[in-house]
């Protein structure tokens, strides 16, 4: 070659376009594809099944309601995942800080039960994203001080954070049933349903938490676009060194970046508790999954905030549907997981499709510089 | 209270506490000195503990005398294809798809989860905690206890910690010893580091990068499959749902606490099975010791967490972990 050139790959338009719908939209039909195949192997009707699942989702006021319900905290915990994602941090504890949120829920709105409801929701919020960041902030201390991978001190947290839960709910915290729960908070503190200010519904569980989950992907969106710090965090994410040599210090956008995670995942349990339960069970025995599955909400949404609303919807959905796939084509709601894990692959694997095109242009390349050449 | 806590029993306690981790994390170590990291080994474990118990149970069921004597032996078997397959899934995706080797594993780990827990409710007809396998495995040496004295006294203590395990505990000390040996002494072991250290070179000197780094997935699923056969089948004697319960995570803290060694990694796991051993022991306590049995339940977790802070600074994990290999 007679000259080198810095060649800019530019992928065409619509290839863009592919990439960033076309590509979860096929993994989400391949894993829906698998996860059929698993379902007739075993015995069962994936037709009927799915025929149930879509009905149990959307048939419905009550159905879309349930779905709603079940997207509210997805919404969260995706914002959670796909905000650490950007820094390039994998924040695989979301549970644990969910967990931790839902507990300064149970608490705090035992605590301000009197004041009225309007001071008193947004403090018990605020509550919860603040443990839920103090969760987030010892293994976030860890990661920037010694290099501690987040992967696993996260997770460790998470166990910490669900047996701290199991030890408030029978001991200090207990309402002395007999069974692990807080008391009952009072209707003052509640996040109220849809059915409430929409006239002409009937009674659905979906509540104002979803509003409020709407408006945290709005604020994410704010944060990672329009601000210094949101600047830093894709930095950082993108290339640490460049960020470094360019000012931004990795060690407090890493800290900043896991405890805004963790104060998500908080606000998703926050609302879990304000919104559904109105009380604290033990997280031991009835963990939610709330937190691995905004694993798979981040990751099939790009962690673009737009994104992971849609993706959490689609989640809600099949988590709401589930329990009618059950009830009518009698298919274990599991099979919801593992349309999960087989979604994240489907996704992650797009760098199959990358490859060839990648691959095809450098081709292209080749044979111009060729070209050029002769 | 002290002798009932301390005592031979704690120590034996220990060391098949430490097993299921040091599989893990010797598997975990291959992994990372090949280059590949395994988040995966939570869901591989899970996998293998389940199905161990599935084919215990099927096999344990029949009516063939023979068969249903070999029938925790076929539960191994079973456990060990399992975890190999779920591994060669991980490989695949982070080797050859050159896929982020942590969201592959974590896939995994969830796909692990759903898979057990539905096949659970399709095969058994409910959630949480399986049939007990009909046919236990034993300690491999059963020696009769000597009359009175202080002799058989130390005796009973020698043979409580060192001869009263079931085959996979010594099974976890020999690949420990086996694997240090490979690893550090031996061409293919050096050829396995370079992979992790340096691929580029390793390719240029004719190594095959990618088809070490596969042997190395598919020997933690190998080990994987033993972690989980020891837990369910020798341990527990069934499956109950998620009861990995985080030691594939736990694990890869004892790799990086044993520096990247076998030996290291089965060291580092003793500890973490002391913990566990210790807070089971002391659980029986609790009403001495006034203290709620959750925070006995957390030690673990918090010892890895304890570790991990104060190891990582000095700890140097291979220069290419994690990073996928492509051939120029």
């Amino acid at each position: 070659m007679s000259e080198t050139r810095e060649v800019v790959v530019r992928e065409s338009g619509w290839l863009k376009v592919l990439r960033l719908v076309g590509v979860p939209f096929i993994s989400v039909l391949l894993a829906m594809a698998v996860g059929s195949v698993i379902i007739a192997v075993t015995g069962g009707d994936p037709v009927a099944a799915f025929a149930a699942l879509l009905q149990g989702a959307f048939g419905g006021p009550v159905q879309i309601g349930e779905t709603i319900l079940r997207t509210t905290p997805l919404i969260f915990t995706g914002l959670a995942v796909a905000f650490g994602f950007r820094a390039n941090l994998f924040n695989i504890g979301a549970e644990g800080q969910l967990a931790m949120g839902a507990l300064a829920a149970a608490w705090f709105g035992l605590l301000l039960a009197g004041l009225p409801t309007g001071l008193a929701i947004p403090l018990v919020m605020l509550g919860g994203a603040l443990f839920g960041a103090a969760w987030a902030f010892v293994p976030a201390l860890l990661k920037a001080r010694v290099g501690a991978h987040e992967v696993i001190t996260t997770m460790m947290f998470s166990w910490i954070a669900l047996y701290l839960v199991s030890w408030i709910v029978t001991g200090p915290l207990s309402d002395k049933s007999g069974i692990p729960e807080t008391p009952m908070l009072s209707s003052s503190v509640w996040l109220v349903t849809f059915d409430k200010f929409i006239a002409g519904i009937p009674p659905v569980r979906a509540h104002l938490g979803f509003i409020i989950a709407l408006a945290a992907a709005a604020v994410v969106w704010w944060v990672l676009s329009r601000t210094t710090l949101g600047y830093s965090v894709r930095a950082v994410g993108f290339n640490p060194q460049a960020a470094e040599n360019g000012g931004i210090s990795i060690a407090w956008t890493t800290i900043w970046a896991l405890c805004i995670s963790g104060a998500l995942a908080g606000l998703a349990g926050a609302s879990e508790v304000l919104g559904v339960q109105h009380r604290l069970f033990d997280q031991v025995s009835t963990s939610s999954g709330f937190g691995f599955t905004g694993i798979a909400v981040a990751l099939l949404a790009k962690n673009n905030p737009t994104g992971v609303v849609f993706a959490a919807l689609l989640f809600g959905a099949l988590a709401a549907g589930s329990g009618n796939m059950q009830l009518e084509a009698n298919i274990s709601p599991q099979i919801i997981n593992i349309i999960q894990g087989l979604i994240i692959f489907f996704v992650a694997a797009d760098s199959i499709v990358t490859w060839f095109i990648k691959r095809r242009q450098r081709l292209a390349l080749e044979s111009k510089v060729v070209a050029d050449a002769e | 209270m002290l002798s009932e806590v301390i005592n031979p029993e704690l120590f034996a306690s220990a060391i098949r506490m430490a097993t299921p981790l040091a599989l893990a994390a010797i598997g975990g170590t291959i992994c990372e000195r090949s280059g590949v990291v395994n988040i995966a080994l939570e869901g591989i474990m899970l996998i293998g503990a389940f199905f161990g118990v599935v084919v215990a149970l099927a096999a344990g069921s029949t009516h063939i005398s023979w068969l249903v004597a070999a029938s925790p032996w076929l539960g191994i078997l079973a456990a060990v294809v399992a975890s190999v397959l779920m591994a060669g899934l991980h490989a695949f995706a982070s080797i050859t798809l050159r896929m982020d080797q942590v969201v592959s594993g974590t896939a995994i780990n969830l796909l692990a989860l759903g898979l057990t827990g539905f096949l659970m409710v399709t095969l058994y007809g409910h959630p949480g905690t399986t049939d007990p396998i009909p046919v236990a495995i034993n300690a491999v040496f059963n020696f009769p206890t000597p009359a009175g004295g202080l002799l058989a006294t130390a005796w009973s203590w020698i043979d409580q910690i060192v001869f009263s395990y079931t085959p996979i505990v010594y099974a976890a000390m020999i690949a420990a010893v086996v694997g240090q040996w490979a690893l550090f002494h031996t061409r293919w072991g050096l050829h396995l580091r370079a992979l992790g250290e340096h691929p580029r070179a390793a390719d240029t000197v004719g190594i095959r990068v990618l088809r070490g780094r596969y042997v190395a997935v598919l020997i933690s699923g190998v080990l994987g499959g033993l972690a989980g056969a020891n837990l369910s089948i020798e341990q527990v004697g069934s499956f109950n749902e998620n009861m990995t319960a985080g030691r594939g995570f736990i694990a890869l803290a004892a790799n990086i606490f044993g520096r990247w060694t076998p030996i290291g990694s089965y060291l580092a796991s003793l500890l973490f099975g002391f913990a566990d051993a210790l807070q089971i022991k002391l659980q029986a306590f609790q009403s001495v010791v006034q203290i709620p049995v959750q925070f006995f339940l957390m030690l673990p977790y918090v010892l890895t967490v304890v570790v991990l802070a104060g190891v990582m600074g000095r700890a140097v994990a291979p220069a290419e972990v994690g990073k996928p290999y492509e051939k120029e």
